[in-house]
């Protein structure tokens, strides 16, 4: 099959299936029987205000109803109303979708940056001293809480050393947002020529982005180096030993083999990161969408909730979708793997 | 393979199981040092509850928040609960976390990657298909959204841990099955009359088990971090359990004003029962996986 | 010590460093001068009816009353004094003999920032908004007996009531009803919103000293001083009321020198923070009771000797200690210590273990039953005390839990209309310095802040009739009757008054405590 069909074919399934986890957290979120009015009406309301409440936002329809309206609403990018900021749940993850994918590029490509090359060099000799210690601290990583970790960066780089400032957003209290250009407060303060507000979203960003990479390098060192070993015992390889490569040569074909699989493991990993950046984002009040939703989950905001994970299935299967793409385009030999 | 051999002297010195152990110390350290943490953290939790020194559900408000030190060996809390004794009975609270909530994860995920792996059609694309769906979530989005909105009780949170790590292993027994399905062994099996469910489970079972049994420590790592993290968001246990990720979100508060022990003990004792358990599933990848005993070769 | 590290740093991260070192210490920003107070949250409405987190806090800044209490300075700081009440908005007021109509007259050329002039139709207008809600403003008219109010003239205000009250002039010092710019505020209503609550949801237009400038929602709000204000203008020409979730970043701001003021710093801080160089605290007495609330409709609550028992077995010394850090008045009765007509006499639930369980034995209470006790995270006082009184009761056998429910729970599930909590944790006060007003609003029947819906018909009675009263003796002995009644029926478990503290930046004088706990920014200066 073409690969522009097979990319069709991909797209088309998303919408169904985005449709599916839709209705899931429709549902999901209303298992518990909470009953949302109590707190749009507030403290001294009376029985009248509260019916009158709840048939407006429709909570005294069937489920279906409620559902087919709502659904009908997504589709021309309505999402609903947070209870707890008042505002469209479109709006409020659109404001704080830029501080959600500073986050991530910087801490994936850092981690990324830390953990190939780890595991690439863990696997050239394994077994040996390095790879023990690459494996350890892999393990390590894979080990340590999110959020404890950035409670306990906070705690060493704030309190005890006062390094960094404390965690509490992306720029200091006394400086603006620069203009908006890519979203990034760093970059765009850069670009702008603002060097106070750049160094004081740097130094937000430090404590952060480190945390990020180090969850995330836990899993990229252990599947590089186990990628590339497999690639370092392939038939290629060993044959182009036995023709007598040098090790540089050598090490140069496992790395130009290691690369699909590799990158493939990472794109596929970022959606793993989501989870991991929202906590990072909740130690440090970042203002992402991940703190966003994970407030909203555990408030009960239905809308917002709902909206949130929404975004993430989408980030998710588009994420997917161009990894998927990426493999079709460079490894043609892979067929049609549907 | 024997592994390496022990000394000629020394050999008839040491009973066979010793012997075993060494020789699978060597293979894989790691396994062994995750073992030898895991048995530690059994052993502290079965005999918590005769060695701690203080209540660990006993409030003190006389005492709340002393540093570590004399009567209290980590200091005490926000409630003046003694924290040593809570960590040491956070032990208990986790593998009472994991061990059911593994157990869960095998028998809703093997009978389900048996039986789709046998049988295929329709029945396996479409829990093919749901457990696919299911990876766009991050695990622990799904898992916060479930709890949150069903309660924080125990059972709610094992089962949904549970629930979430069955597609892992019904992946893996499901690889394995799709293997076996065409080996002369099983199809024998089948000449010989034997009814599915017979040869699902006397058959294939016994040899696609290995791959689940060296996931089940992965997965119980998994789980104990999760419950850990719920609990820290205020989702899943609660205050005053002494569950290591409810002692950590209420260290949180005290952490940033100086009073360390009480977020920084409970993690750290997170940290190692997880290491252990991720090397010890890390070791019996290692041991079990073929592909990865020969490129370390 | 700091210098040095920071110098270390410099060599291989100018920025970060450059960025620590640049965070301004307190200081006056050029002619505008600015204080930036760091809170939980941004404001989320502005309408003094519908209470919503942020709203009381900045409402007060921007819509003043007709009344105000008077001042008296004592250790060199200001205090309201209760028992002077002077005019505000209003300038003098006459009653007609029967007490039953009121007639105040405004002050002359008082003007918002929107440049129009207060006149008697604003203050109609805002009642009727108040009337026209039936919440809280609609409590207090009730509460002062106030039926009606119209306009009689330009700078006349006619207020009628059903029965003469000694609360009203107290209440109006209140900021709600609100006394709004009615001739701003019609602008934006609408036929489904006559009384534009939606844009009061983004929006002020008062009389008070600060006018609402902008507001970026969930992060700041921005306020500016009315320059029309009729009193002298505030130091501070601009607040800005900073959202900063989390109560120990909070702390951090201040001891930073980033912000200027927090409220309500956590107590186990308090102590640290009295010390600390950079930082200034001052406390006032605290008049909101933090409580463990039973519902007297809900088994075993029902049973008076269960309650009592309850009481008894908890020893409150140590909860004031491990809950409070020692920093709140033992609470002796459900009116305020700063409240005349405050009578401790009638405690009596000294920490008695053993007569706990003999009560509960008597009331033949099943010691099997699961006994919830209900919190949230709305008052940072409510996990701890919530458990630490679990842990008492386990003591005298009883199978206590704390719980927690979502904040948004706890609050529908305390409203009137639902009130099915059997025992649940709750922090409630009077913000009138009145007993009346007090008793009215925790223990008569239809009190607002009664949400364990405790109903005993000799106390309304006693209260009902308090209300009308104006010989001040005579409600002095009703309210120590119903002090005496609430004490014996003891529906709540009585813990602690925490006291109130601010801290800010060491050159900030001015803070005058009022009886709703917060600040008001225009007293405020740098001194």
């Amino acid at each position: 099959m073409p690969v522009g069909l097979l990319i069709a074919r991909r797209v088309l399934l998303v919408v169904p299936l985005l449709a599916a986890i839709l209705l899931f957290t429709f549902l999901l979120v209303r298992i518990g029987g909470q009953d949302p009015v109590g707190l749009l009406a507030g403290p001294t309301a009376t029985q009248a205000e509260i019916e009158m409440i709840r048939s407006q936002l429709a909570l005294d329809q069937p489920i279906w109803v409620q559902f087919g309206v709502y659904f009908g609403r997504v589709l021309q990018g309505d999402l609903g109303s947070s209870w707890l900021s008042n505002r469209p749940v479109l709006t409020d993850l659109l404001e704080r979708a830029p501080a959600t994918f500073e986050l991530m590029f910087w801490g994936v490509l850092i981690g990324a940056g830390i953990g190939i090359p780890l595991g690439l060099r863990a696997a050239f000799r394994p077994d040996g001293p390095f790879d023990q210690t690459t494996r350890f601290l892999s393990l390590l990583g894979f080990s340590i809480p999110t959020y404890w970790l950035g409670l306990v960066m906070l705690f060493v780089f704030f309190f005890l050393l006062e390094w960094t400032p404390p965690g509490m957003g992306r720029l200091s209290l006394f400086l603006e947002p620069p203009p908006f250009v890519t979203g990034s407060y760093l970059i765009d303060g850069l670009l702008a020529a603002q060097w106070e507000v750049a160094s004081s979203a740097l130094s937000q960003l430090v404590l952060p982005v480190l945390c990020v990479a180090i969850i995330s390098a836990a899993p990229i060192i252990k599947q590089t180096r186990a990628i590339a070993l497999e690639v370092l015992s392939s038939d290629y390889i060993r044959y182009a030993r036995a023709q007598g490569l040098p090790q540089g040569e050598v090490r140069r074909m496992a790395l130009r083999n290691s690369a699909t699989p590799v990158v493939t493991f990472v794109g596929t990993e970022i959606t793993g990161l989501v989870g991991t950046t929202a906590l990072i984002e909740y130690v440090f009040a970042w203002g992402g969408m991940g703190q966003y939703g994970l407030s909203a989950i555990i408030q009960n905001d239905f809308a917002a909730i709902q909206g949130y994970v929404l975004v993430l299935a989408l980030f998710s299967v588009l994420v997917f979708l161009a990894v998927d793409i990426f493999v079709m385009l460079t490894e043609p030999r892979a067929g049609a793997r549907a | 393979m024997s592994g390496a051999a022990l000394p000629a002297a020394r050999r008839g010195a040491l009973p066979w199981w010793l012997r075993r152990v060494v020789g699978v110390s060597r293979r894989s350290p790691t396994l062994a040092i995750g073992a030898a943490i895991l048995i530690c953290f059994a052993v502290l939790a079965v005999i918590a509850p005769w060695i701690v020194p203080h209540d660990p559900v006993a409030a003190n408000p006389r005492n709340v928040l002393a540093s570590p030190g004399g009567a209290h060996l980590m200091g005490t809390d926000g409630n003046g609960m003694d924290v040593f004794s809570r960590v040491l009975a956070g032990a208990g609270w986790a593998f009472g976390i994991a061990i059911p909530a593994v157990l869960v994860g095998i028998a809703v995920g093997v009978p389900l990657g048996l039986y789709t792996g046998y049988k295929g059609g329709w029945a396996d694309e479409i829990i093919m298909r749901v457990f696919d769906a299911l990876r766009v979530f991050p695990s622990i989005i799904l898992a916060l959204a479930v709890v949150a909105a069903a309660g924080p009780s125990l059972f709610n949170v094992v089962l949904v841990i549970g629930l979430l790590d069955s597609p892992v292993f019904a992946r893996v027994v499901r690889a394995e099955v799709l293997a076996l399905r065409n080996s002369t062994f099983v199809e024998s099996a089948i000449a010989a009359g034997n009814p599915t469910w017979r040869i699902l489970f006397v058959h294939i079972l016994p040899n696609a088990i290995q791959g689940a049994m060296a996931q089940s420590a992965v997965r119980a790592a998994w789980a104990v971090r999760i419950s850990a993290t719920l609990a820290f968001l205020g989702v899943g246990i609660q205050a005053p359990t002494p569950e290591w990720g409810a002692m950590i979100r209420q260290g949180a508060e005290y952490l940033v004003t100086g009073q360390w022990w009480v977020g920084i003990f409970p993690g750290i004792a997170l940290i190692l029962m997880v290491l252990g358990l991720n090397m010890l599933g890390d070791g019996l990848q290692d041991l079990l996986d073929p592909r990865r005993k020969a490129a370390s070769k | 010590m700091a210098l040095e590290r920071r110098d270390l740093l410099a060599g291989t991260a100018a920025l970060a460093a450059g960025s620590v070192l640049s965070a301004p210490a307190v200081h006056a920003q050029g002619a505008a001068r600015t204080l930036i107070v760091a809170a939980p949250g941004a404001p989320e409405g502005f309408d003094g009816d519908a209470l919503r987190p942020g709203t009381q806090e900045t409402v007060t800044q921007v819509y003043e009353g007709l009344t105000r209490y008077g001042r008296v300075i004592r250790n060199g700081r200001p205090y309201l004094n209760p028992d002077v009440i002077e005019g505000h908005l209003a300038e003098s007021w006459t009653t007609s003999p029967d007490g039953k109509t009121w007639v105040f007259r405004l002050r002359q050329g008082v003007r918002s920032p929107f440049g129009n002039e207060l006149t008697a139709e604003d203050v109609e207008w805002s009642w009727a908004k108040s009337f026209a809600q039936r919440r809280t403003g609609a409590f207090i008219a009730n509460v002062s007996n106030v039926t009606a109010v119209r306009a009689r003239s330009r700078y006349e205000v006619e207020f009628t009531l059903s029965a003469p009250s000694m609360i009203l002039l107290a209440a109006l010092t209140l900021y709600v009803p609100g006394i709004y710019d009615s001739t701003e505020v019609k602008k934006h209503a609408t036929a489904e919103d006559p009384w534009a609550l939606r844009w009061m949801e983004t929006n002020t237009a008062g009389f008070g000293a600060y006018h609402l400038e902008s507001i970026r929602a969930g992060e700041q709000a921005v306020f500016v001083a009315n320059r029309n204000y009729f009193r002298e203008q505030p130091h501070f020409q601009r607040v800005i009321y900073r959202a900063v979730p989390s109560a120990a970043s909070r702390v951090t701001l201040l001891r930073s020198g980033q912000v200027q003021w927090i409220h309500r710093p956590l107590l186990q801080q308090v102590a640290e923070l009295r010390s600390a160089p950079r930082v200034k605290t001052e406390d006032s007495f605290g008049r909101a009771i933090a409580s463990i609330r039973m519902n007297t409709t809900i088994a075993p609550f029902t049973d008076r000797r269960v309650r009592q028992a309850f009481n008894f077995a908890m020893d409150k010394q140590a909860l004031i200690q491990g809950v409070f850090f020692g920093l709140a008045e033992q609470a002796r009765s459900i009116v305020p210590p700063i409240v005349a007509g405050y009578d401790p006499s009638f405690f009596a639930y000294d920490y008695d273990p053993q007569r706990a369980r003999a009560l509960l034995q008597e009331a033949n209470f099943d010691f099997n039953q699961q006994i919830d006790i209900l919190y949230s995270q709305i008052f940072n006082w409510e996990e701890p005390l919530s458990i630490q009184v679990a842990s008492q009761l386990q003591q005298i056998g009883v199978r206590a839990r704390a719980t927690r429910i979502t904040d948004s729970d706890m609050r529908a599930r305390g409203a009137p209309a639902r009130q099915d909590m059997p025992i649940f944790s709750f922090e409630d006060g009077p913000i009138v310095l009145d007993p009346v007003y007090s008793n009215f609003l925790l223990t008569h029947s239809r009190g607002v802040s009664n949400r364990a819906r405790f109903s005993n018909p000799q106390v309304d009675a006693a209260i009902d009739e308090a209300r009308q009263s104006l010989d001040p003796a005579r409600r002095i002995e009703l309210m120590r009757t119903v002090q005496r009644i609430w004490m014996e029926e003891a529906p709540w478990i009585l813990t602690a008054y925490p006291s109130v503290w601010e801290a800010m930046a060491p050159n900030i004088v001015g803070w005058c405590p009022h009886p709703d706990d917060h600040e008001r920014w225009v007293d405020l200066r740098v001194g």
